[in-house]
């Protein structure tokens, strides 16, 4: 095997050219292992997202089923002075907790909100210059009580599950959140602004009055203080109150002020899916187990958002791979193809002395062999910096293209975010133009680029083929040259 | 010991040929020269008998075996030497590595002896301090004298020489000749010189002049 040693000797001697060879071959590597760490990234990053942006379904009243309803019964009722009423049946406590046991649920929160006024306290009050405190947003549902508080309660299982929480819109300041050993009890959460002009804090209690019934006052205690990124009525709606008088309670202490029809009922239950990509099977599955009445609804719009944005940053890295090793190995064919010439007279003097010719092309393999070694060192030390730089680039790219298009098409209609409180109606109607797209809450994630050892061996084949490739394309005129025509001229 | 048979080549048209019909022999522990004008086919019958090219016809027979039958690059490897005018050394490599690696390529009976090439270079008049000195940094002569050794690491019985002295002053010419000389008398090989020197051809045993598509023997 005295080719090795010709090749040693040759890359030794030839320090410069080696240093060159060596350079050419690191930028080479360095787009391609960016391209190969990009795209595991990306793959991770679409992983992560099952589990991070995951998917939400939610079980509320059938909209559709009760308009039908009222339409049916419109018709076939004789009298004309009586305006028919959508009425909605309030999500079962039992149904949801069924739904709960599918395997797909992480976890769920109850949502029952309702109003109720101030006694012991002053609201935040807004002014605006488009009328009072009238009930009903634009998206909320009219309410079975004509009466409407100026405190809003929103009801729920948990703080900490609600998109408002989850989303970073809120932030507890004080004290904790609800939780779900809250339910049955009066604890609640309030604004910081609310607070603040009420010189409330964690520990105190306050007074509200239901705005229906006997209008009976209620105890509640504070818990914790909130504080809201927005707390301007504007962004509300111009129908609403202003969001610092907005209340977070147990979903049982909602239910209570509502009323005792609505023990064991919610506006609406939202379930957080473990895996985005089954959130349709898991729909399906959910609806076999409850009625008509009700309807389940998916938003896995978060989860696509990501999968669809890491899909593109993984296509590009594909394309960043592919195009760097073609033009790589073209690069490094020219580049072999010019050290071939130059070195010609060599070759001949190896032919005259009778040495094979793949012995001749195995010397050049193996000194490329050796360039290639050492740039993929340098590759996997420069390969993270330009594949972070990259990443994110391309990252932040992504997102605004992903966020533009789906702010685009989110824009009419969506999922039944609250547009305002109505008295005692249910939160998430079907949406109206005061929701809020799904895009908001996207975030898509960081790609974590790092130097992993299945990255490398991923390099080193694909340093391995480049070189391979090109020396292969080099050599064909190793086999065409005759030792005469070199060495006698 | 190499013997041509009916030997004839041309380039581009048979009826134009540089020589036809060559009927030589050539014997161990002699050397020869063979003398012409530029042009007339000298070195293209040195690359015929070096195995570099394949006659267009007649045949080169070496040891009553016929250069087909032993294939050119086998022919190359181990029974022919070639001295260039143009010494045609590895560049990047010192004396004594050009001479390992001509040895290892050749399969020579000493290959890997790293003191015989030493010994052998010494001979030569390459000494100790030049043997490790990359070879672009040595003269002209000693560039040569490399080339000889070359051939005598080798285990090959016939060595060519195509204008050996063609780069070298007097000295040095006389000197190179001297080798030659050497190869043939000591080592009994059969030593072929392509010159057109006539003063380095009359320093050989035989001398052949190329004229008229014809070997003529001159002594």
């Amino acid at each position: 095997m005295n080719f090795f040693k010709r090749a040693w000797l040759n890359v030794w001697a030839k320090k410069g050219r080696s240093v060159l060879l060596i350079l050419v071959s690191s930028a080479i590597l360095m787009f391609v292992l960016a391209g190969l760490l990009i795209r595991s990234a990306a793959v991770k990053a679409t992983e992560t997202a099952k589990t991070d942006a995951g998917a939400t379904m939610t079980l509320s009243a059938n909209r559709q089923a009760a308009f039908k309803k009222m339409q049916s019964s419109s018709s076939s009722s004789s009298s004309k002075s009586s305006r028919p009423k959508l009425t909605l049946t309030p999500v079962k406590l039992s149904d949801a907790k069924s739904i709960a046991k599918l395997s797909n649920i992480k976890n769920y929160n109850v949502t029952s909100s309702t109003t109720a006024n101030a006694k012991s306290y002053d609201t935040v009050s807004t002014s605006t210059g488009m009328g009072g405190n009238s009930s009903g947003g634009p998206g909320g549902m009219k309410s079975t009580s004509s009466s409407s508080g100026d405190t809003q309660i929103d009801g729920v299982t948990s703080t900490a599950l609600t998109t408002d929480f989850t989303d970073s819109q809120s932030k507890i300041t004080k004290g904790r959140g609800i939780k779900a050993s809250d339910k049955g009890t009066n604890n609640v959460v309030i604004e910081k602004e609310l607070a603040s002009q009420n010189n409330l804090t964690v520990g105190d209690t306050m007074t509200i009055k239901e705005t229906t019934g006997s209008k009976s006052t209620l105890k509640v205690k504070v818990v914790g203080i909130y504080k809201a990124s927005s707390t301007s009525s504007a962004s509300a709606g111009p129908m609403s109150t202003d969001p610092a008088n907005t209340i977070y309670a147990s979903y049982t202490l909602a239910n209570t002020i509502k009323g005792s029809k609505y023990a064991g009922t919610a506006d609406s239950v939202t379930f957080n899916v473990t895996n985005p990509a089954k959130a349709s099977a898991t729909k399906k599955a959910g609806n076999k187990l409850i009625s008509s009445k009700y309807s389940l609804s998916t938003d896995d719009s978060s989860y696509q958002s990501i999968k669809a944005s890491m899909n593109n940053v993984e296509g590009f890295a594909n394309k960043i791979v592919w195009l760097v090793a073609i033009a790589g190995t073209i690069i490094l064919a020219l580049i072999v193809i010019l050290m071939i010439r130059e070195r010609r007279f060599e070759i001949g003097v190896l032919l005259s002395l009778g040495e094979a010719r793949w012995k001749i092309v195995a010397q050049f393999f193996t000194e490329m062999l050796m360039v290639i070694v050492i740039a993929l060192a340098i590759a996997g030390v420069g390969g993270k910096f330009v594949g972070n730089q990259l990443g994110s680039q391309l990252v932040s790219q992504s997102t605004t293209t992903q966020t533009t298009s789906s702010g685009t098409s989110s824009q009419p209609g969506g999922g039944g975010q609250p547009g305002g409180s109505g008295g005692s109606g249910m939160r998430g109607g079907a949406g109206g133009p005061g929701s809020t797209t799904s895009s908001a809450k996207t975030k898509n994630p960081d790609l974590e680029i790092a130097v992993s050892a299945v990255d490398l061996a991923e390099l080193g084949g694909f340093g391995l083929a480049i070189t391979f490739l090109s020396i292969m394309i080099a050599s064909g005129g190793i086999l065409r040259l005759e030792p005469k025509k070199i060495l006698i001229s | 010991m190499l013997r041509t048979e009916g030997l004839g080549y041309w380039y581009q048209d048979k009826e134009q040929p540089l020589f036809q019909d060559i009927n030589l022999e050539f014997e161990e522990g002699q050397s020869y020269a063979i003398l012409g004008h530029s042009g007339t086919g000298k070195t293209t019958f040195l690359s015929l008998i070096a195995g570099l090219d394949k006659p267009r016809e007649g045949d080169i027979f070496l040891n009553d075996r016929s250069l087909k039958q032993i294939g050119l690059t086998n022919y190359r490897r181990h029974d022919v030497a070639i001295v260039f005018q143009a010494y045609n050394l590895f560049n990047y490599m010192s004396p004594l590595n050009n001479l390992l690696t001509a040895m290892a390529i050749t399969d020579a009976s000493h290959a890997g002896d790293r003191g015989y090439a030493q010994r052998v270079l010494n001979d030569l008049g390459i000494g100790d301090d030049l043997i490790t000195r990359n070879v672009q940094r040595l003269s002209g002569g000693q560039q040569q004298r490399v080339a000889i050794a070359r051939t005598m690491c080798c285990d090959a019985k016939l060595v060519v020489a195509d204008e050996p002295t063609g780069n070298l002053d007097e000295d040095n010419t006389k000197e190179v000749i001297d080798q030659f000389q050497r190869i043939a008398h000591e080592q009994q090989k059969c030593v072929i010189i392509v010159t057109h020197e006539p003063d380095v051809a009359a320093r050989c045993d035989h001398q052949y002049r190329l004229e008229n598509k014809q070997f003529v023997r001159l002594a």
